[in-house]
């Protein structure tokens, strides 16, 4: 999220609307594996179906405002694997989630010690894919402390982990969060890193974690350094996300990313590798996702919609058009 | 009030393994029964509730393959339920609530109740599927009209297509409640157990508000609607 925005300066802007030109990447298929749909509108939902999105990963992570209680994280956790799962499901795209403590609460140590108390009624779930988002934010005694807890669930249990990097003192917070995580016997190549940029992206590939960058306009990454990162890394092990959530970021960064990544010149096998693929490699490592879910969603969803299917039963969205000025 | 008898439970539960047995792999199949031994044994529901989200992983999703004889067996023993399009992790979901033990009330009740806390998606569609096999029926029935406000469309079909708990069961506001939300959200209607048998007077009133209502909009009527007016006029 972002803070601080000018709001006068931003709605001063020219208002033109042009219309998003997604040609070059159509028939494509991608794997978002991190943005928060909660605070995502369902128009959004159907323009992420439109572009090819597949699937996706909803990270657990701070609502924006402080938690008071555990009851708040259970609900927020069973709607990350009930309401929203369905709220998806209704646009043919299946939504995974990874389940955790964020960094910024842990610092609530009273209330975090009661939200690692019902982790693990979560953590076993269907379409869990991983511990999540976890890290650092402040890098405090706590955060670390929870971190470090975390990691041991995600030991025991065998999923993978989804690592926020700070937003301040990125380097030093991202290389101490890899230290940790050998520390405790995790290997790099179930952990993925997230929210990496130009400054970070080569120590994590060489030290065999999976680098994940976040196309977020104005604080994370824009998506023509991303072209460059690809340029010069190559795809092993690297990933994109929108990581789209409340402030002003991009449901479909991975499509546009991927549609520049090819007018760029990039290889269609590199940008399938960043853009979906590896994704789902490192995710399936939770061995709760099966690519036949949201490739048979696919064909279900545009041909047999209105059949009782088990799958998409509970209805498709009918689509809305949003140019009109009638609402019927 | 009994929706079915021990007998008609003991005999449906044979019938749900041996279909079970044809639908899993022997793998899952014996991973399920040593968990069963465990669950009829703890005190605690730590393996209930592991063996339950972990389910799927095992038995997998595909839809099951039915015999046409078992199918007759089903209707006859419980009449409007039918296994038609069910996954087989949600019939090993059912299979698996109805071996929880039930001879301490209290403990079964909470056993059952803590699946629903924190439900995933397919968990709840299980859960209510579950309904007319449960012990101490009535117990449930806050739970089901908890079920019936849940906007999640399958969460909603699991109590209101072939489950003959609802019709069996809930009061007659909670009744009118299911029938106009099946309305509302564009269910077969036809699929639900009882829905002409417990027709009343206050639910055709409603409807024949909601039908002024759609028509004054200039929105189509489903025309079960008019049907199940219809329906209600010519018993009076």
């Amino acid at each position: 999220m972002c803070c601080n925005d000018n709001f006068q300066e931003r709605n001063e802007g020219e208002k033109i609307q042009t219309s998003l030109d997604l040609n070059d990447i159509s028939g494509m298929k991608f794997f978002d594996p991190h943005v928060h749909m909660t605070s995502r509108t369902t128009d959004d939902y159907q323009a992420m179906a439109d572009a090819g999105i597949v699937a996706l990963i909803e990270p657990a992570f701070w609502l924006g405002q402080p938690r008071t209680g555990v009851d708040s994280f259970t609900d927020y956790y069973s709607s990350l694997i009930g309401w929203e799962r369905f709220r998806s499901s209704q646009f043919g795209i299946k939504h995974y989630c990874t389940i955790g403590l964020n960094s910024r609460e842990a610092n609530n140590e009273k209330l975090a010690e009661q939200v690692m108390e019902v982790l693990p009624n979560f953590i076993f779930k269907e379409g869990v894919v991983g511990i999540g988002e976890i890290g650092f934010d402040d890098q405090t005694a706590a955060e670390e402390k929870y971190f470090r807890l975390q990691l041991e669930l995600a030991k025991e249990s065998g999923l993978p982990v989804q690592i926020h990097t700070p937003h301040r003192d990125k380097k030093k917070g991202t290389q101490r969060s890899m230290d940790i995580a050998i520390e405790h016997g995790l290997s790099p190549y179930s952990v993925i890193i997230d929210h990496n940029n130009e400054e970070t992206v080569k120590e994590v590939l060489d030290r065999g974690f999976w680098a994940a960058f976040t196309i977020y306009p104005f604080t994370k990454m824009g998506n023509e350094r991303m072209v460059e990162v690809v340029k010069q890394y190559g795809s092993e092990r690297v990933m994109i996300n929108s990581a789209a959530d409340w402030g002003i970021s991009d449901p479909l960064a991975v499509p546009k990313t991927a549609a520049l990544m090819k007018k760029s010149g990039i290889s269609l096998t590199d940008i399938e590798l960043v853009s979906y693929r590896n994704a789902i490699t490192a995710f399936a490592q939770s061995g709760q996702i099966d690519e036949n879910d949201f490739l048979s969603v696919k064909t279900i969803d545009q041909s047999q919609k209105f059949e009782s299917n088990s799958i998409l039963r509970g209805g498709q969205q009918p689509r809305v058009d949003k140019n009109s000025i009638i609402i019927s | 009030m009994l929706l079915i008898d021990i007998e008609g439970i003991k005999s449906l539960n044979d019938l749900f393994l041996q279909i079970i047995k044809q639908n899993l792999s022997s793998d899952a199949l014996q991973w399920l029964e040593t968990k069963v031994e465990l669950i009829k044994t703890e005190e605690k529901s730590i393996q209930l509730n592991l063996t339950f989200s972990h389910l799927p992983r095992l038995a997998g999703k595909q839809p099951i393959v039915l015999q046409a004889e078992d199918e007759a067996k089903i209707a006859q023993l419980l009449p409007g339920f039918s296994l038609k399009e069910w996954t087989a992790d949600r019939l090993s979901r059912v299979w698996l609530l109805m071996q929880v033990p039930n001879e301490n009330k209290e403990a079964y009740i909470k056993k059952i109740s803590g699946l629903f806390i924190g439900s995933e998606m397919n968990e709840q569609i299980a859960l209510y599927s579950t309904l007319p096999f449960l012990s101490y029926a009535e117990e449930w029935v806050s739970r089901c009209e908890d079920g019936i406000r849940s906007n999640i469309g399958t969460v909603l079909e699991a109590i209101m297509y072939h489950n003959p708990y609802p019709a069996h069961f809930l009061s007659e506001g909670a009744w009118n409640q299911l029938v106009l939300k099946a309305f509302f959200t564009d269910k077969d209607v036809n699929h639900i157990v009882g829905l002409n048998e417990r027709s009343n007077q206050a639910l055709t009133d409603t409807l024949s508000d909601y039908v002024q209502e759609r028509l004054a909009a200039h929105r189509t009527v489903n025309p079960e609607i008019y049907k199940l007016i219809e329906q209600k006029n010519q018993t009076i």
